[in-house]
């Protein structure tokens, strides 16, 4: 088999073993690898209704086939487990070394199992697999650990830690890597955080099994050029994806006070243009000659590296507009080790529900300062205030009640990432269908809704195209891992991926044979979703009900007067459904679990929900 | 008449300026208008009028404000 090492590294943190097991080729070709490699595993290997946060969940380190390969973007690295924000399968991805030293070291996914009883380093070198303390730096920020890190073990080697967010289980805690790299929203640092396990790190000195690696290395290397000429001929990393944000405050898309507003007369004043301009230093991930991170000096002097659902979430959401001032909550979540998405969501729908008397609180919308407190404490848990913030906008408004559950921006729990659909409607459905909760990485419509569809529409044409990106986005560049940036920003074509996966496979694949792969992770997803929630409903797929609210339409501007409607919506849910194959309630059929190779795994789930036929 | 022009992302390089009001003559489309501000037309880009796509060849009026942006496909 070439293309996959064939090995996996499990390691049992409690018992402080390891050892190498194998996989078939037909595993393999089956889930490619990455988000595949993960979801499969966690369906087979975890126990229905385990505490996500207990000894029994899972903590995964995917990769593809072309992952940590020198090609356009390569360098990221999916991680995964049961999410403790959403209950049902999370994952994300991340820029990372690990991405090649992992590879090298001789796997193509790590398992974490159990729990360590001291805080631990888990050292993987080759064949050796070290537990090692980390007393040291538990109750240190993501910057000091990785530091001390790269003091021990070199700047070469691949590290993925957690912050203080991780290690007080904060539900929305990712893992972080190198200078400003995150990744698992739904909580992934805090899978970690839970095991006890600050950081992991990789060394490895193995070559990746390739069918054609001669061809591969003159293929990658023109390639990662052609990329940064196209990026370098189009201006794209000269603001990045923060360029979004002025563009989403003048057609009415932009997040402002937790998502009440569309628009906001200050909002130039954080965009992509004073980005640019305050820029000290550029950020990027491995294998990428198109790199991204901006980073600034913050208020309080430090490099905060932004991108725009930072600005988004962390600055209009807020009303927080001082640049410096949204550097300082970026660095801070990035400090902690929180999802930057999540901490603005969760900010926002605060001082939204102090704002209506719904808590009691001291936090308004353009208080940064009181903002970077409130991250401490929810990053530390400390208090009734910080153990709040910590769990989520959707067990906030749970508790706090009072009608607050319409205006807490999440779906499925996890926070909306920074687009306000109350006109979107196929953004909406690109959230609400997302089968890991409200994020922008799976589907990303919006552009295409506004400029090529009637933006008040919710034809068929619209789920097609959240599905065709679906199978893309949140399908090909999550299971063959690789950033998706060079093809959405720059014009990177498509038909390079399978050029990329044959040459290192020798297989014959056309992006065809990828689509399956994708609806079939699609599924899958599902069937963990009944499993874990036996009495799910399509409601489950609805994106947060603000959006439907006309007492929360715009006053002025593009979309005055105007939000979602609710029946068309889910007439929108019922084409998406039927394009899929899936029952009314957003469950895959019988025929479709068929269709897509997954017998074994319909008859798995029926044992906790029907499936039609 | 007057209309504005806002340059997103890489076209504030391109056109050499991020925000611009414009005099032109009564019935300018904004095809004509991408001509005035040395935008190429063969860029991919979208473009928006008072926060809507622009159909092809659209008029102008009066009090209009138009955004040029590259053609994100997002974050
Ligand atoms: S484009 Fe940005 S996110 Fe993608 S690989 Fe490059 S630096 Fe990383």
């Amino acid at each position: 088999m070439f293309g996959w090492t064939g090995n996996i590294l499990r390691v049992d943190l409690t018992q402080k073993t390891f050892r190498k097991e194998t996989f078939s080729e037909e595993f393999a070709h089956k889930w490619v690898g990455g988000r595949g490699f993960a979801l499969k595993t966690l369906w087979d290997e975890l126990e229905p209704g385990i505490d996500p946060l207990g000894p029994k969940n899972k903590f995964i380190v995917a990769l593809g086939p072309i992952a940590g390969i020198p090609a356009p973007n390569t360098g990221k690295t999916v991680v995964a487990a049961k999410s403790p924000l959403t209950g049902g399968y999370g994952d994300g991805n991340l820029g990372t070394r690990v991405t090649e030293q992992l590879r090298k070291a001789g796997y193509d996914m790590l398992i974490v199992e159990g729990a360590a009883s001291e805080p631990t380093l888990l050292y993987i070198e080759d064949d050796k697999v070290k537990f090692l303390p980390a007393a040291e730096v538990w109750g240190k920020g993501t910057y000091a650990t990785n530091d001390w890190i790269y003091e021990r073990y070199g700047r070469k080697a691949g590290v993925l830690n957690i912050g203080q967010g991780g290690e007080n289980l904060n539900l929305y805690a990712t893992v972080r890597s190198l200078e400003g790299r995150s990744g698992g929203r739904p909580g992934m640092g805090a899978v970690m955080g839970s095991k006890k396990l600050k950081a992991i790190v990789v060394k490895g000195s193995k070559p990746i099994p390739q069918a054609d690696p001669d061809k591969m290395k003159k293929l990658g290397a023109a390639d990662l050029r052609t990329v940064h000429e196209m990026d370098k001929k189009s201006g794209w990393s000269i603001q990045a994806t923060t360029g979004i944000l002025a563009w989403c405050n003048e057609v009415a898309a932009l997040p402002v006070r937790n998502m009440r507003k569309t628009r906001h007369s200050d909002a130039w004043k954080i965009d992509g243009e004073r980005l640019d301009d305050a820029r000290i230093a550029t950020y990027g991930c491995p294998t990428c000659t198109m790199h991204c991170g901006i980073a600034i000096r913050d208020h309080e002097g430090r490099e905060s590296e932004l991108d725009y659902e930072n600005i988004g979430m962390l600055g209009s959401n807020l009303e927080v507009f001082e640049l410096d001032q949204v550097g300082s909550l970026n660095y801070l979540c990035d400090d902690y080790g929180l999802d930057t998405i999540s901490a603005g969501g969760v900010l926002g729908f605060y001082a939204d529900a102090i704002d209506r008397g719904h808590v009691a609180g001291d936090f308004r919308f353009g208080d940064g300062e009181r903002a970077k407190e409130l991250l401490r404490l929810a990053a530390l848990r400390e208090g009734d205030v910080g153990n709040m913030l910590a769990d989520g906008s959707m067990r906030m408004a749970r508790k706090i009640g009072r009608g607050s559950e319409a205006y807490a921006m999440h779906v499925k729990g996890l926070e909306v990432s920074a687009y306000n659909c109350k006109l979107c409607p196929g953004m909406a459905l690109s959230f609400g269908t997302s089968p890991i909760g409200a994020h922008h990485k799976e589907a990303w419509v919006i552009t295409f809704e506004l400029n090529q569809t009637v933006r008040d529409s919710y034809g068929r044409d619209k789920a097609e195209k959240v599905i065709e990106l679906q199978r893309i986005r949140g399908g090909l560049f999550e299971y063959i891992i690789a950033c998706r940036f060079p093809w959405v920003e720059v014009g990177w074509e498509l038909e390079h991926y399978p050029i990329y996966f044959n040459t290192i496979t020798g297989l014959h694949w056309t992006l065809d044979d990828f689509w399956k792969v994708g609806d079939r992770i699609y599924a899958l997803m599902k069937f963990f979703w009944l499993r874990e929630m036996p009495d799910w409903s399509r409601k489950m797929d609805y994106p947060p009900m603000a959006w439907f609210d006309s007492a929360n339409a715009d006053t002025d501007g593009p979309i005055a007067g105007k939000v979602l409607d609710l029946e068309k919506y889910d007439g929108l849910l019922d084409h998406y459904y039927d394009l899929r194959g899936w029952d009314k309630r957003g469950i895959p059929t019988r025929r479709t679990a068929t269709a897509l190779g997954l017998d074994d795994e319909a008859r798995q789930a029926e044992a906790f929900g029907r499936l039609e036929d | 008449m007057k209309v504005t022009v806002k340059m997103i992302g890489a076209f504030v390089h391109a056109a050499g300026f991020s925000e611009r009001t414009f005099d032109l003559a009564l019935g300018t489309t904004t095809d004509e208008l991408l001509e005035i501000v040395k935008i190429e037309k063969s860029r991919p880009m979208i473009v928006a009028r008072n926060g809507q796509a622009v159909t092809p060849g659209e008029k102008l009026e009066d009090g209009d404000r138009v955004v040029v942006a590259p053609t994100f496909s997002g974050g």
